[in-house]
């Protein structure tokens, strides 16, 4: 089958991709009707992911890279360089993966925007957004690069905008746009410091100047990269903007940006870490393993507290983008320190996590778009009795919130599970630091994983489950079909990346040889229909796992048909015996939450204001009781708020040079040209 | 640190233990009753439905360290959903009827109900004033009643044992 495959078919395969998404961009624009823009938009996503996904498999299967250069476009900065190898490939699959529900459940989601916000630039952006994210990942030289972030960055930024009129729409995209462009700032300057001296500045020539490279000078770049890409990633304490755009974009944008766009922050660092630097110290290792691990703890946390069905998902994104840090920083570690067995094993878990979080997070964002949609409200103390008028989607989500929440057999639960295995050897390690450092990191993953499964107990639970808390929870309508297949696929996915684990991690061990020195023959990690170890405590079998409950669920149903009492009886849900239930007696999402807040008081720092206005007669008789409690948003206090103060200082001091006098703007030029004179005449002379 | 040292310091304080046999054979017999009939505990859910609190004090002391009826196997539970047994005090009050209604129709199927106190069967002293509805009888099918203002824990035990001739045998 290898040979089959000629470099023109994949060239073919490539173009196919790019036209599919311009023609879906340019089409979007051009077109005469709202339901034809809808439509178009959604074709020329579909042919391009579906393109992407057949170009990502053909790299993957056969091996060999796929390149194209196109030296004329931007001469100066060495042309347009493309390559997908293995990496590129994987990340382009996820992208697929991501893109291709998204595109399918926008023409439903979309239906309502005709008339109040641009259905055409809607769709531009997104087929562009697309495109960029596909060509970041095959890009091959700096530029490239570098122009294919940028615009990855700015049009995903105006899908943000797109609710241009919502309440913090426009603050969430400033957030976006400053954090992203911090962000551009420290990945520029880690790439202009690898660019050899002279023309050229392929991948390939970064590596061979990195030989050349001080250590310490590839310890800054790897720091630089490593927060550069975290601001896209969303790490902590650079993830602030997660929360903040997440909500504001629609859903399937939301969906893409937090399933798809923040994986490419990963993919940045691996492609620092892995392919331009090759093998660094171990402490490279160790930083990503505290960074995820701070932020899988302290994203699960915020989840937790979340009322927003949007915001938490958010939240939870920064959790899991942590725990494929640690993944990542593992495998450096173990690399560094030369067990290749274990290196391959955490990276390709990290890997592993990074697809399984697309599906699920995609699903669980375009649920909640579905929640969005029928009720017009995210808040889940006004939601409430779902699963009654929207079952599809309820089923959808749960499944989705199974998988994020690590139950078998679903995909979080294997790839999670490959995260403790991988971890869990390396307690029993004789380099210094390393064992307390990865005992605190497998408790920190035992703890998210908890707390995990809690927070999505809270979003189903609240959200779907027992009486609708407000008339538009009441009134929720199943989301049109569009949206139902995506959200169906989806959840297929999650069960099949989850039973058929043993086919892709064995895949992806192979596809990482030949990354950072790893090169020797990785053990296979499956045996027959279980996941085998090398040197690990142990194996597993999803798809025996999956069949062992799929039978004792069967099990306990066919005993309570054949053997039960079979005499039903319904009656109200149990609550004291009060006379009038109504939905205000339920269990809130704050209410859930509580015993948690308590626990955590620590960090959350709760403050409470409870007002009881009581008759004038008797102190029995309560008139309303009004309870407000907020949380202490840590990093914007003591992190943000200072550091904008001080930039706006800065800005007023600036302003003293731009006086608006033309005399000295004038001055200014003869100093500027003066002063390049003397250098020039100095270097020549 | 100042728990321990407490601990340390107090030293044991229980008294011995008095309890007539009765209670004790009472609750033998209504073990082995309960084990043959329900392979279980016997799950028993308390309504207060207007009591003065008398018969409270005497089934909380059923259920404390010198009567222990949970070593019998009569375990108190949190909801009627969990319940074999309503275990009713007081007369009814306006407010609790319906409350005891639904609490009885929330009970899964076989139930019994055992009235506990005087008033529980007559309203006591009570009867006739305008908060109060009737007796346990008017509301909710009654199987036994245990008579005493209020009943000592054995007489509840016996109460209990009676009730059980009348689980329903499949």
């Amino acid at each position: 089958m290898a040979a089959a495959l000629s470099p023109n078919l994949t060239s073919a395969v490539f173009l196919v991709m790019v036209a599919g998404y311009l023609l879906g961009a340019v089409g979007s624009l051009a077109a005469a009707s709202p339901a034809v823009t809808r439509s178009l938009t959604a074709a020329g996503a579909l042919v391009g992911a579906a393109a992407g996904l057949g170009l990502a498999g053909m790299v993957l299967v056969v091996g060999a890279p796929f390149a194209v250069t196109v030296p004329e476009l931007l001469s100066p900065g060495g042309g347009l360089a493309l390559r997908l190898d293995a990496l590129g490939a994987f990340f382009l699959l996820l992208i697929g993966v991501g893109a291709l529900p998204a595109a399918l459940y926008g023409v439903g989601y979309t239906r309502a925007y005709a008339g109040r916000y641009s259905l055409r630039w809607l769709g531009a952006m997104l087929n562009l957004f697309l495109l960029t994210m596909s060509l970041v990942v095959l890009a091959d030289n700096v530029l490239t690069f570098l122009l294919m972030w940028e615009a990855m960055s700015l049009t995903s930024y105006f899908l943000v905008m797109t609710e241009h009129d919502g309440a913090d729409t426009a603050a969430a995209g400033g957030w976006y746009l400053a954090m992203t462009h911090a962000g551009l700032a420290l990945i520029l300057t880690a790439l202009v410091m690898l660019i050899p001296p002279g023309p050229g500045s392929t991948f390939a020539e970064l590596r061979l100047t990195v030989a050349t490279l001080s250590p310490t000078t590839r310890s800054v770049v790897f720091t630089l990269a490593v927060l550069g890409f975290g601001s896209k990633a969303g790490l902590v304490p650079l993830h602030v903007w997660l929360p903040r755009a997440h909500p504001a974009a629609p859903s399937h944008v939301s969906a893409l940006m937090s399933g798809v766009m923040v994986k490419l922050g990963v993919y940045g660092v691996l492609r620092f870490a892995l392919d331009l630097l090759g093998e660094g110290p171990v402490w490279w290792g160790g930083l990503l393993i505290a960074l995820g691990a701070a932020s899988a703890l302290l994203g699960v946390l915020y989840a937790l507290m979340e009322d927003d069905l949007k915001r938490l998902l958010a939240y939870s994104t920064v959790e899991n983008v942590g725990l494929v840090f640690i993944g990542v920083g593992a495998g450096l570690l173990f690399a560094a320190l030369d067990h290749e067995a274990s290196a391959v094993l955490a990276l390709a878990a990290a890997l592993y996590h990074a697809l399984n979080h697309t599906a699920f997070k995609s699903l669980l964002f375009l649920g909640a778009g579905a929640v969005l949609h029928a009720t017009g409200n995210r808040n889940l103390n006004e939601l409430g009795g779902l699963i009654q008028r929207m079952p599809w989607t309820a089923a959808c989500f749960l499944v989705g919130a199974l998988a994020i929440g690590g139950l078998p057999p679903l995909n979080g639960f294997v790839s999670e599970w490959l995260l403790f295995q991988s971890l869990l050897p390396a307690i029993a390690s004789s380099a210094p630091l390393v064992p307390p450092l990865m005992t605190l990191a497998v408790g920190a993953l035992a703890l998210t994983a908890g707390l995990a499964a809690a927070s999505f107990v809270k979003a189903f639970g609240i959200g779907f489950l027992a009486l609708p808390r407000s008339a538009g929870a009441a009134a929720a309508h199943e989301a049109p079909a569009s949206m139902r297949v995506a959200m169906t696929a989806l959840a297929g996915l999650c069960a099949l990346f989850g039973v058929g684990a043993v086919v892709i991690v064995p895949r992806l061990a192979e596809m990482l040889r030949g990354y950072d020195g790893l090169t020797g023959q990785p053990a296979p990690l499956a045996e027959g229909l279980s996941l085998a170890l090398p040197g690990a405590f142990g194996g597993m079998s999803p798809p025996l796992v999956a069949m062992g409950l799929v039978l004792a669920v069967a099990g306990v149903w066919l005993a309570v048909r054949l053997g039960g009492d079979r005499r039903l009886r319904r009656g109200d849900t149990w609550g004291c015996g009060r006379i009038g239930q109504t939905a205000r007696m339920e269990y809130t999402s704050t209410a859930y939450a509580e015993p948690l807040r308590r626990v955590f008081a620590e960090l959350y720092r709760p403050t409470e204001d409870l007002t009881v206005d009581v008759h004038p007669e008797s102190r029995y008789f309560v008139q309303s009781i009004a309870y407000r409690s907020e949380i202490l948003p840590w990093f914007e206090r003591y992190l943000y708020t200072p550091l904008l103060r001080g930039v706006d200082a800065w800005a007023a001091r600036a302003q003293a040079i731009q006086s608006g006098s033309a005399h000295r703007y004038l001055a200014y030029l003869v100093i500027a040209l003066l002063a390049l004179l003397a250098i020039t005449l100095a270097r020549s002379g | 640190m100042l728990l321990f040292s407490k601990i340390l310091r107090t030293g044991i304080v229980t008294e011995p233990l008095e309890t007539g046999e009765t209670v004790v054979t009472l609750g033998r017999q209504l073990d082995t009753r309960v084990q043959r009939l329900l392979g279980r505990a016997l799950a028993v859910r308390e309504v207060d439905a207007g009591s003065c609190n008398g018969c409270e004090l005497e089934i909380s002391g059923l259920t404390g360290p010198v009567y222990d009826s949970e070593r019998f196997g009569i375990h108190f539970v949190a909801s009627p959903r969990h319940a074999d047994l309503l275990l009713v005090t007081g007369p009814v009050t306006r407010n609790m009827a319906v409350p005891l209604r639904k609490t009885w129709e929330a009970t899964p199927d076989p139930k019994l109900v055992v009235a506990v106190g005087d008033c529980a069967r007559t309203c006591g002293v009570f009867r006739g004033s305008y908060a109060v509805a009737g007796s346990v009888d008017t509301i909710v099918p009654v199987d036994v009643f245990v008579d005493g203002c209020p009943p000592e824990p054995a007489d509840i035990l016996r109460g209990l044992l009676t009730a059980l001739d009348r689980w329903p045998r499949r």
